[in-house]
């Protein structure tokens, strides 16, 4: 138990050579709000930690090129408190302002937060409705981009492969008529567990809805999009009738558990609800 | 004896510490970070203690093997029961006076039969922490599992299976009788009946059971421990079967009590390991031990049938009550009868027919929490009568006034209040101060308000014989010392010592100093449990204080030529009464001047100033001092306070009575409920009590807005839940109170009817505080949506079930 | 047993120890430097009684291992006032009644310093927020609120 091993890299290079010495014993930590208790329940006994809280160019927040860039290693509480993030993507913004608490955000960062996998991730939910894409760096250099969509495979099970880490999440920046927002429901106002979550994207032309992204969290073993939903707003005039159906089929697409935060037809129905209020607040 | 209302009166109007919003004696050292609180100890040699626990609520012990954790390098000891020379002892209550009937049993690590999962079963010592661990996990423990019981009405049923050793699982069970039900009921107009659940919640300090423990020099076993009870001393004594003066509590201050650390927790466990080893042992629990092992509150069930008449007033009462105790006895016959004796309420009601039953199951135990059994009742009585009142189409204020009860008027048991009742007053002033409703901000929001009183019980119950000790000194250059045994678990019980020893003394709060929390160097004074160390210990240190002060009067009267009933004491100097009046009427006062605090801390606090020059109506306290030093006149007293007492109640019909005096109050509760997610925001607050006299505003205040948020965390999301004896709600990230974005601006309002048993006529409100929270809440949710949530916590997922949405 | 070295500057004096990788921030203020005013409440990140200002952030020393801690500055209660120099925080928490038991006061100062370094003119809800993950169970928060928030209306001299 006290063999741990722990490597702090300060650079890419560095970082890079670690991973392809250690890829099938290392465990990537950022900040370490999930691992570090994890480990004091004794549940995890990682070989090796590595830690890339130190690699500066890991820990960035860039507009270009009509992209936002944010660094895997940035803090919640950076991404919280930037004016990029707030002007180009408020529903990223807002999640963070929501995830955990303040002493959390300090230490939690964004590539830790989709590396985890939990159904509740809170940062995952805007990111899935911004169209996110992951950038990985995988043993040997090289670079590949997953869409996260195509990240989350199953309950904490990941498209990441021994030795590959989350480098930046790059998401295109919403044009002017791209709208979305975003509403958690825990059960308490700070440092709750998500027990429904739902982030929106509408791209409107006049009425008429021409994209639509759902995504929907803590009611399926991944944060998810909820295509079905999607398809069903798209190219539509949202109206009253197209909101109850798109409620109806949201219910059918997502498959909640019952647990200690709340029972599976509580989180169906509550899920519906603030999906049809994260439209009409796109909307408004 | 108590002050008496004419005396305090006299005082009152020349209170110049008491009443004050000072600072605390003891805050500058939490602010620095000085404070010393269990955990913040070592001593050389110091070894680290682990407790292991049952894995299992129900199951039979087989065997422990402890050889392979004795094997591991750097382990010193492993205890198991059959290392315990009295294994197995039982709870008495009550300090000299034992009282028969109902008497848990303790027992300090499990052999036969585990009653429930997180039960201790070994004790490690290790010389580090992690050793400690490891050996824990080294221990192997055979069980059988037996399939227990879980739900306390199953496990009342006969052939239920047996929690303990005992024929039946009812621990016990009480009965109030008044007037004839059946009689009641028929006069009625409207009767409501409905079932309440409450829930098993923690009590949640931030600061772990936690203690360290050494042999002294004389071999006495000394325990340094975040306890409310020093005196369990005995009962550490009892089950190393050492004499009583061989083992030592030291309180240090306590990070929250709330009445969870009024069992013992730490403490047997470090005497053994510490009479075993010979060395320094520190231990503390793990948030998860505190939340699975430590004693909860009970969650009750509750049946209340309620009959009216149509002018409102209250006939007819039923209840039937059980409450679950979990695995071990405890306090659970106590908490019950307060629940019993408190089943009604603060309301007159001719005809009252309660049962309760208190039943051992295989959760975790339940024990004292914050309220004793006062806010599971309340809960029902209060959404009760808010029923009653909806149907009568009459105000939850009216319906209230028209059956509060009046000083003077008798409770369910029989028993006169004869002190002051001023709970009507209470009531109305909460809904004043709640103000014009606020307007929904958007349509699924609903707005709504709720009211909700309670009378609950500061100080023992008198058939316990309750008593306090304190000593008071002066020394030579007119500085005070206050010794007495209360534990400070941050109600502010050492600091309200020090101004009540101030005000008599006539000293700054700056010049006293007070030692606290100590079996053996200062006078017992009880448990700080039951709301009762500012009622017992504070009046045992106005004795002594008088006693002190007294003296100083006779030897100045001497100095001064005239009669000790001609003077006063103030600002460290004796003068003649009608002098110094005289004089202060032509003074300026300063009310913001700094004054020296504790040495080299600065404060500002509101003192009077006064400049006095002649020097043959006056004399410096420090004169008379060494006057009666010379003299051999003494400048020290201890007192010793006794409760009123009075003999067990009739336990078939609950008369009789049973508690000095009640403290009355009312809290209103304004929230915002979205209908369609349920969630409630709670957008006022407002909470009001009878406190008789603050002796210190800022921490009576403190009381009232804390126990409004412990009452609020109740109300909408603390649950220890449980599923077959197992805790899934094992850490502060599922077991949720309230952060400081969950909690309004509590407003409190306080009355100082001066019409308390305690000094200067106070009366006691740590526990009254949170009681009447829950219910306010409730009434407010059921004003906003129509429908009523009959069970704790009202969380949204309930609310839209009641909605029938889900 | 993997051991490293690590070097922090504690309260502006220079600390050392030989911790283990999996070591907290929290195991090695309190077991190897004896800074008792850093609070162990939950180790897990709930509580926020062991906060610490690390590197001029807010953080639960018990989600921080000690080898991250390496090279940095950690400030807690004591480093922000003194008897000799007592802070307007500390001021203003005692005058306030912000005080009962206590044991999260040192972990409620350090997030408040924290906030009013960045935000001195902090509103009350801002502070509210900002003390969000600093859980009280006696005061009900007001007090606190109301201390944080005269601190914040009066610049510090």
């Amino acid at each position: 138990m006290d063999n741990t091993e722990y490597l702090r890299p300060s650079n890419l290079k560095e970082l890079g050579q670690i991973m392809a010495g250690h890829k099938n014993r290392a465990t990537v930590i950022a900040g370490g709000t999930n691992l570090i208790p994890q480990m004091r329940n004794g549940g995890k006994s990682p070989e090796l930690i590595v830690d890339i809280g130190d690699i500066q160019d890991f820990s960035f927040i860039m507009e270009d090129d009509g992209f936002i860039s944010i660094g895997a290693a940035t803090t919640i509480a950076e991404i919280a408190s930037s004016d990029i993030v707030s002007t180009f993507s408020p529903i990223l913004a807002s999640s963070a302002r929501e995830l955990g608490n303040p002493l959390i955000r300090n230490r939690a960062t964004i590539g830790g937060n989709l590396a985890n996998a939990s159904p509740c991730a809170d940062t995952a939910l805007p990111l899935l409705a911004l169209d996110a894409v992951i950038r990985i760096l995988s043993p040997g250099d090289k670079t590949r981009n997953v869409v996260l969509n195509n990240f989350f495979h199953g309950y904490r099970f990941t498209d990441l492969g021994k030795g590959e880490i989350i480098t930046r999440i790059i998401f295109p920046k919403p044009d002017d008529e791209t709208t979305g927002s975003q509403i958690k429901i825990g059960l308490r106002n700070a440092a709750a567990i998500s027990v429904a979550s739902i982030a929106v994207m509408l791209t409107m032309e006049g009425k008429i809805c021409r994209k639509a992204r759902i995504a929907a969290g803590s009611v399926a073993p991944i944060p998810m999009r909820v295509s079905r939903v999607e398809q069903l707003l798209e190219n539509q005039e949202i109206s009253a009738t197209l909101l109850e159906q798109c409620k109806a089929i949201m219910k059918k697409e997502i498959s909640p558990i019952s647990d200690i935060r709340g029972s599976a037809e509580y989180r169906s129905y509550v899920t519906a609800v603030i999906l049809e209020r994260n439209i009409q607040r796109a909307l408004s | 004896m108590i002050a008496k209302r004419a005396d305090t009166e006299s005082v009152k109007a020349e209170y110049r510490v008491i009443g004050k919003p000072l600072p605390r004696h003891d805050a500058w050292g939490k602010v620095y970070g000085e404070t010393k609180y269990s955990n913040d100890y070592k001593l050389p040699n110091m070894l680290y203690g682990k407790v292991l626990r049952s894995r299992y609520a129900a199951a039979r012990l087989l065997s422990i093997d402890t050889r392979d954790a004795e094997k591991l390098p750097g382990v010193v000891s492993v205890m198991t029961a059959k290392d315990v020379q009295n294994n197995e002892t039982v709870t008495r209550f009550g300090q000299t006076h034992a009282v028969g009937g109902f008497e848990g049993l303790y027992r300090v690590l499990a052999d036969k039969k585990i009653r429930f999962k997180g039960e201790a079963v070994a004790l490690v010592a290790a010389e580090r922490r992690d050793i400690a661990e490891k050996a824990i996990d080294l221990i192997k423990v055979e069980y059988e599992p037996l399939e227990g019981v879980f739900d306390p009405v199953a496990a009342m049923q006969p052939g239920a299976y047996q929690v303990g050793e005992d024929k039946s699982n009812v621990i016990c069970s009480y009965k109030v009788r008044k007037g004839n039900i059946e009689e009641g009921f028929a006069h009625a107009d409207v009767i409501v009946e409905n079932t309440y659940r409450v829930p098993m919640v923690d009590h949640a300090y931030l600061e772990p059971e936690s203690g360290m423990a050494w042999l002294d020099d004389d071999g006495v076993i000394t325990i340094r421990a975040a306890t409310q009870v020093i005196e369990h001393f005995r009962g550490v004594a009892d089950v190393l079967g050492l004499p009583h003066n061989k083992v030592r509590v030291i309180a240090p201050m306590v990070g929250g009590g709330f009445g969870g650390k009024e069992d013992i927790t730490v403490e047997t466990y470090l005497a053994l390991l510490v009479w075993k080893t010979g060395r320094p042992v520190s231990l503390t629990y793990t948030r998860e031990e505190s939340i699975i092992a430590h004693g909860k509150r009970h969650p009750y069930i509750m049946r209340y049938k309620t009959g009216a008449t149509k002018d409102g007033k209250l006939v007819a009462m039923e209840a039937e009550l059980i409450s679950d105790a979990g695995g071990y006895v405890y306090l659970s016959p106590w908490v019950l009868l307060y629940s019993t004796v408190q089943a009604t309420g603060p309301y007159d009601i001719a005809h009252v027919r309660v049962d309760t039953h208190t039943v051992l199951t295989n959760n975790t135990f339940c024990s004292a929490n914050r309220g004793f059994g006062g806010p599971q009742p309340c809960f029902a009585y209060e959404s009760q009568l808010d029923e009653l009142a909806k149907q009568l189409n009459l105000s939850p204020l009216e319906i209230r006034k028209r059956n509060y009860l009046h000083t003077g008027d008798a409770m369910a048991t029989g028993r006169v209040l004869e002190h002051r009742v001023e709970t009507e007053q209470t009531a109305e002033k909460v809904l004043e101060a709640l103000g014009p409703p606020s307007k929904p901000k958007s349509p699924p929001e609903k707005i709504g308000r709720g009211v909700a009183s309670s009378m609950t019980s500061y100080g023992r119950m008198m058939f316990l014989h309750d008593t306090s000790r304190s000593f008071v000194s002066l020394d030579l250059d007119g500085s005070v010392t206050v010794r007495c045994g209360v534990q400070d678990i941050g109600g502010g019980q050492a600091s309200s010592l020090a101004q009540i020893a101030a005000e008599i003394l006539g000293v700054p709060l700056s010049d006293v100093n007070v030692y606290i929390g100590d079996s053996a160097l200062t006078p017992l004074a009880g448990t700080t449990t039951a709301t009762r160390q500012l009622y017992m210990s504070g009046n045992a240190t106005l004795k002594a204080a008088r006693v002190v002060r007294d003296n100083l009067l006779k030897k100045a009267a001497e100095i001064l030529n005239t009669s000790p009933e001609n003077l006063d004491l103030k600002d460290r100097e004796i003068f003649i009464q009608n002098h110094r009046k005289d004089t202060l009427g032509l003074k300026k006062t300063d009310p913001e001047c700094n004054v020296n605090y504790g040495g080299t801390r600065k404060a500002v606090v509101a003192v009077e100033t006064c400049v006095d020059d002649d020097s043959d109506r006056v004399v410096a306290l420090e004169d008379v001092v060494k006057a009666c030093a010379a003299e051999g006149m003494p400048l020290f007293n201890v007192a010793q306070f006794n409760a009123p007492t009075r003999e067990l109640i009739d336990f078939k019909t609950g008369q009789g009575k049973v508690f000095a005096d009640f403290t009355f109050g009312t809290q209103a509760i304004e929230v915002s409920v979205d209908e369609e997610t349920g969630k409630v925001t709670v957008l006022k607050i407002v909470s009001c009590y009878d406190v008789g006299q603050a002796i210190n505003p800022l921490s009576a205040e403190g009381q009232l807005e804390g126990g409004a948020l412990y009452g609020l965390g109740y109300g909408m999301m603390e649950n220890v839940i449980m599923e077959k004896g197992i805790t899934l709600s094992p850490t502060l990230a599922e077991y949720l109170i309230p952060t400081a974005v969950d909690a309004p601006d509590v407003e409190t309002i306080m009355i100082e009817s001066g019409g308390g048993v305690g000094p200067f006529g106070a009366k006691g409100i740590g526990e009254p505080s949170c009681v009447p929270t829950a219910p306010a809440l409730a009434n407010a949710v059921s004003d906003a949506l129509g429908v009523r949530i009959y069970e704790l916590p009202i969380t949204p997922e309930k609310i839209l079930k009641a909605l029938g949405k889900i | 047993m993997m051991t490293y070295s690590i070097e922090t500057n504690v309260n502006g004096r220079p600390r050392a120890a030989e911790v283990t990788a999996r070591d907290t921030l929290l195991d090695v203020l309190r077991d190897h430097w004896d800074v008792f005013e850093v609070k162990n409440g939950c180790e897990q990140g709930d509580c926020g009684v062991c906060t610490v200002i690390l590197s001029g952030k807010a953080v639960n020393a018990c989600l921080t291992l000690a080898v991250q801690a390496n090279g940095k500055d950690v400030v807690t209660a004591k480093g922000i006032g003194s008897p000799k120099e007592p802070h307007l925080l500390q001021t203003k928490f005692v005058e306030h009644g912000a005080i009962q038991c206590g044991f999260c006061t040192p972990g409620m100062l350090t997030s408040a310093k924290v906030l009013l370094d960045q935000n001195p003119k902090a509103n009350r809800q801002e502070i509210r927020e900002a003390i969000a993950g600093n859980l009280c169970r006696c005061t009900g928060y007001k007090k606190i609120v109301d201390a944080i928030e005269a601190a914040a209306a009066k610049p510090e001299s």
